[in-house]
């Protein structure tokens, strides 16, 4: 039975490769059938990331009907890109295959299939989404603690597409008025934290033009430098999960010394830096933890919501730009809210990551799933393209042969990651019996070896005085 | 009637022997889940967290050795501390407690019980303490009987001398060293009672494990010998005591010389000669004996006297050469501060500025004993009154650790398991004398009984008797409670307090502080701080300190200290030359924490002063002109200008601590501090915890020329 799974298994990875690799070697063409009509253009920069979501109208100007259409990001943009989706009219999400063109290698490209094809003549709206990290940048790297951080955006004033826009607006959101400076092309508007711009017309595809805006940003600037997420699911109930977390404040530098007095004093002291952050666990989360190497941090709050468990976390000091910390955060959830099973098959339903903090910025996730021990025939299902890991054997408490342990891993991560990954495995019930049966069976040997000790004399030489007195 | 009454009898009869090893079991096995259970306050109230300083080093090391291996361990120079000389730590610790504990973690990784280090390095001092208390029933049993073992167990379970030393957390040697010390001496007392090889390699085997585990080997090495000297001297010298001495010396001494931290100083220093001198005793002794019963009285006179003067004056001849040679290790100062309690108070200001080795107060030994101080006394009564070998040892030993105990606070953990051997023969003996009165007197009447019936009220005496002893361990044990939740099961790492309102405050600002240097300075900066928080540094923070808790070289110490009492420019110059990058100081006055470094500080002056590069630094400048030390407007010019003066109170004179005082109050001194306006010129404030128990600074670099 073994070698007909293990080659079950070895041909379903193989089938997986190869499709994972002609997925990356797609070659398309730019259909000069397609015109954008309108682009309504909104980036989002109040935050540490640059969220830009459009509602772009597409229209078919050809002779047949269009089955998908491609988007763009620009060259020098594309390795800060976290993220991006596009969904249709019913706000039902569209599946995006990463692509090339010829011509373009400095471009990146996805095709967008979409679930209608749009008819001659016809328009669809569609609504794309991309999220891009560290994309800002502070200017100047280094401030004092009274300081504000000054960040600079520096972006394309136009919606970069491989098709020409006949209309396009475009609104900077920044949630501040103080703006140093900022790109005046005609027309724009600066209104109570939002600069607008547009509309302009008939701009030609690939078409870049600078946008800069240097402006005031004092939102957290934290970098989830490694994040480590540990999954044990155990059928006795419980899945427990703990994070481990390296963060860094990723904005700008302090300079100069640290004044706890003027941090005491003055709660305006500081604006650029993290006194704490909330995180979000499921509802169902109980016995959280909340440590580091050193031990316990007794500096965080616990809210149990309706939807969720709120932790006010606070990390030992106040975080300032270049200042590093770490900590563990762990907590059990009930097992049937996320495991279910029919028979000895199973499936485990669990986001791949969890929310750190609002508008996180995960550089390095690494997530573990610790199987029970038996498991088999492990099949797992991601929501996102990850680096999935060797796997390993975890060995903890009554364990014989080791529990398997699944271990992927993804760059650049950001809230909207928060998905469900999938594992079918097999796990057979009779199993749940073992580790009782263990720790029975050894307890019997031990009263055996007691018992038998003590009725049987062991001695060579026959002490003259058997019994005392 | 009757016979039911003698078949009830019967059966109680048949089974009385299993019930009695019953209870015992029950007694002995319930008072080791107390003692592990009582110890666990601090685990409960606070966290599983190692305490205070030395056990940090304990840690640190013990988490190397895991890691590491032995072989690294063995051989481990440690480039984190004392820089720049660095220190070798496989050479110069005693390795019992990190192998003991790296022992159990790879015991329990290999059954997979995944238990993390550092809660095996929390538990070791309870569990260890559990062992404790059944070698205590073991060695009262052979004392006296299984009723004493029972009590003195059930005492030593709850006793606060050793709780202070061994609570969950307390990581530190003294945890596995009792356990070991009275092992050496359950395994010993067997060996005399027996005088079986067997018995007497065993002692040798447990005293090997406790001269690898402590320093207060020495204690025993001394001990011994002198309980042989006793029984010599008493005449109670034979071929058990002979055989088991012998064998214990030899094999114990050249065990003992397998940590590398002993070496050869078995043979060599001046502490361990007692037992090399016992030694040669015995095979004289012995020797004797053998040719007394093959001569004739006159001649064994003869040559025993010319024997007698040759072996004096060799073994004086050799002891003064061997001194003067400098083979014999001059007398070490804190053995010094044992005989004479003055001595370090007057010659090493290192020794008497740590506050465990200060002299014992009377009412410390009430504190941490209580009602066995009164026992302690009926114990011994009941020993001298039926003396046996074994006895004459423990008399020995309780006489002996009491000097001692009264002479340094730490050996009041010594004193503590003797003191319930001791108490336990006692209150079991009393016991026994009078619940027999009480009981219902089934007994066919014989001559005996009668003799004894002349006492009027004699069951209602026996019974008042039993009352009030019962009370007196009552409250023994309501007193060691109390004495364990609320003095010594505090991890002083993390502080508490009481608000107005009655709620629990804590103040975590150590472990922010080292949190902070661990994840916010370079790998290799240098940190200088007073010696005393130099193990939690390098453990925590894992940076390099200029000197630590381990005090070995006094000059580099005495340096620190000069650089604290110095004015700016003159401690730049010291920092400059010592390489620092961060300075950390520790100060109460904002919180009311009142061991911080302004209180230390006359010790840091006195050691700094106590060097000749220190000749500068005098204590007397650091008084004001009546001969106080103040730190508000009065106080000396001196001391206002120094470096740890300005590091703690910078920018301090701006902060209101208390209504109704004028900003600047140090709530630990009770003054407004008399210089508020300042700048630090060599320094900048690096990091400041919460409520400023911490306080950083990193030292400048030089200025750029022509600025």
């Amino acid at each position: 039975m073994m070698p007909a799974m293990a080659k079950i298994q070895v041909l379903v990875l193989l089938l997986l490769y190869i499709a994972i690799q002609c997925g990356s070697l797609n070659v398309d063409t730019i259909s000069s059938d397609i015109k954008i009509k309108n682009v309504d253009r909104s980036i989002d920069i109040s935050s540490q990331l640059v969220k830009i979501t459009s509602k772009v109208t597409l229209e078919n100007t050809g002779k047949v009907p269009v089955k998908n259409f491609l988007l763009s990001v620009e060259g020098g943009a594309k390795s800060n890109l976290a993220f991006i989706s596009a969904k249709d009219q019913n706000n039902k999400d569209l599946r995006l295959v990463e692509t090339t063109v010829k011509g373009y290698d400095q471009v990146k490209f996805w095709r967008v299939e979409l679930k209608e094809a749009i008819n001659v003549a016809s328009t669809a709206i569609i609504g794309t989404e991309s999220v891009y990290t560290k994309a800002l940048q502070p200017f100047p790297t280094a401030i004092t603690q009274q300081e504000d951080q000054l960040v600079k955006y520096n972006g394309n004033l136009y919606f970069y597409s491989p098709y020409p826009v006949v209309s396009q607006k475009t609104n900077v959101v920044l949630n501040t008025k103080s703006v140093e400076s900022f790109t005046k092309i005609k027309p724009f508007s600066q209104q109570d934290g939002t600069i607008a711009y547009g509309s302009y017309s008939n701009i030609s595809p690939f078409t870049e033009k600078e946008l800069n805006i240097h402006y005031k940003n004092n939102s957290p600037f934290l970098t989830v430098t490694r994040l480590a997420r540990l999954i044990e699911v155990s059928h006795w109930g419980n899945i427990a999960i703990e994070e481990t977390v390296e963060i860094e404040h990723t904005g700008a530098k302090l300079k100069g010394p640290f004044s706890r007095y003027d941090y005491q004093q003055d709660h305006h002291s500081g604006p650029a830096s993290v006194r704490s952050y909330k995180t979000f666990l499921p509802a169902s989360a109980s016995d959280v933890y909340y440590r580091d190497t050193n031990g316990n941090i007794s500096t965080s709050n616990m809210k149990v919501k309706k939807d969720s468990v709120e932790l006010d976390l606070r990390p030992r000091y106040p975080l300032f730009g270049g200042w590093r910390s770490h900590y563990t955060l762990g907590y059990n959830v009930p097992s049937y809210e996320y495991l279910y099973h029919s028979g000895n098959e199973y499936l485990l339903k669990m986001r791949a990551v969890d929310h750190v903090f609002d508008d996180m910025q995960v550089d390095e996730l690494v997530t573990k799933i610790i199987l029970p021990e038996g498991s088999t025939n492990i099949v797992v299902n991601f929501p996102f393209t990850v680096t999935r890991l060797s796997d390993s054997l975890h060995y903890t408490y009554l364990d014989t042969k080791g529990r398997p342990v699944i271990t992927f891993t993804k760059q650049n991560v950001v809230e909207n990651h928060i998905q469900d990954f999938q594992i079918r495995y097999t796990f057979p019930r009779l199993l749940m019996l073992q580790e009782p049966l263990l720790v029975v069976g050894f307890l019997y040997t031990l009263f055996l070896c007691v018992i038998i000790y003590v009725r049987l004399d062991f001695s060579i030489h026959k002490p003259e005085h058997q019994h005392k007195d | 009637m009757t016979v039911e009454v003698q078949s009830k009898a019967k059966l109680s009869q048949l089974s009385s022997d299993k019930q009695l090893t019953f209870i015992k079991l029950a007694v002995l096995s319930m008072a080791a889940i107390l003692s592990f259970a009582t110890r666990l306050f601090s685990v409960l109230r606070f966290e599983s967290v190692i305490h205070e300083f030395d056990p940090y080093f304990n840690y640190r090391t013990t988490r190397f050795l895991t890691e590491e291996g032995f072989y690294q361990f063995h051989n481990w120079f440690d480039d984190r501390a004392w820089y720049p000389l660095g220190r070798i730590i496989g050479g110069t610790i005693y390795p019992g407690l990190m192998v003991t504990s790296a022992t159990l973690y790879n015991i329990m990784q290999f059954l997979n019980i995944t238990i993390d280090i550092r809660n095996v390095c929390v538990f070791l001092a309870p569990f260890f303490s559990s062992l404790t208390t059944i070698v205590t029933y073991l060695l009262t049993k052979e004392l006296k009987d299984e009723g004493a073992g029972l009590v003195a167990a059930a005492m030593i379970a709850i006793v606060p001398g050793y709780i202070s030393r061994s609570v969950a957390g307390s990581y530190d040697n003294e945890g596995i060293a009792i356990f070991c010390m009275l092992l050496t001496y359950y395994f010993w007392i067997k060996a005399v009672n027996t005088g079986t090889i067997l018995w007497a390699t065993m002692t040798a085997l447990a005293y090997f494990y406790m001269v690898s585990s402590w320093g207060g080997y020495v204690f025993l090495i001394n001990l011994i010998p002198l309980h042989v000297l006793a029984l010599m001297l008493l005449g109670r010298f034979s071929a058990r005591v002979y055989v088991a001495y012998s064998t214990l010396y030899c094999v114990g001494t050249i065990l003992s010389m397998q940590i590398s931290f002993v070496g050869f100083q078995p043979v060599q220093s001046s502490e361990h000669m007692l037992a090399l001198g016992t030694f040669g005793l015995c095979q004289l002794y012995a020797f004797t004996q053998y040719l007394r019963e093959h001569l004739s009285p006159a001649n064994f006179e003869l040559l025993f006297k010319a024997l007698l003067t040759t072996l004096l004056a060799t073994l004086g001849t050799a002891l003064v050469v061997l001194t003067v040679t400098g083979k014999i290790s001059p007398w070490t100062g804190r053995f010094y501060s044992l005989l004479d309690p003055s001595y370090a108070k007057n010659h090493i200001p290192i020794i008497a500025s740590v506050s465990e080795h200060q002299p014992t107060s009377w009412s410390s030994f009430y504190f941490d004993l209580q009602v066995l101080v009164f026992l302690f006394p009926a114990g011994l009564y009941f020993c001298f009154t039926k003396l046996t070998d074994a006895n004459i040892f423990i008399i020995l030993y309780g006489v002996l650790s009491i000097y001692f105990a009264g002479v340094m606070v730490r050996l009041m953990l010594v004193l503590a398991p003797v003191m319930c051997v001791v108490s336990g023969v006692a209150a079991s003996s009393l016991l026994s004398l009078h619940v027999k009165d009480i009981e219902p007197k089934v007994e066919k009447h014989d001559k005996k009984k009668k003799h004894e019936n002349n006492f009027v009220f004699r069951s209602e005496v026996g019974a008042l008797f039993v009352c009030v002893l019962g009370c007196l361990l009552v409250s023994y044990v309501f007193h060691c409670t109390w004495v364990t939740s609320e003095a010594y099961s505090s991890p002083s790492i993390v502080l508490s307090a009481r608000a107005h309102d009655g709620a629990r405050i804590i103040f975590d600002d150590f472990r922010e502080a080292y949190t902070w240097l661990k994840m916010n300075t370079p790998q290799d900066a240098k940190v200088m701080s007073w010696w005393d928080y130099g193990y939690q540094i390098t453990a925590m923070a894992n940076r390099t300190v200029i000197v630590d808790n381990n005090t070995w070289n006094n000059t580099h110490i005495s340096r620190v200290g000069q650089a604290m009492a110095s004015s700016e420019e003159h401690a730049y110059e010291i920092m400059r030359e010592l390489d620092v990058d961060y300075v950390l100081v520790i100060f109460g006055g904002l919180v009311g924490y009142s061991s911080d470094d302004i209180n230390k500080f006359l010790w840091m002056v006195r050691i700094g002063g106590s060097t000749e590069r220190g000749a500068h630094i005098r204590e007397a400048d650091y008084y004001t002109g009546a001969g106080e030390f103040r730190v508000d407007a009065h106080g000396s010019p001196t001391l206002l200008n120094c470096l740890m003066y300005k590091m703690s109170y910078y920018k301090f004179g701006l902060v209101y601590t208390e209504g109704g005082r004028p900003p600047g109050y140090d709530r630990v001194r009770g003054a407004e501090i008399g210089n508020k306006d300042f700048n630090l010129d060599v320094l900048e404030e690096a990091y400041t915890t919460e409520h400023w128990l911490v306080r950083i600074y990193k030292v400048k670099p030089l200025p750029n020329r022509g600025l």
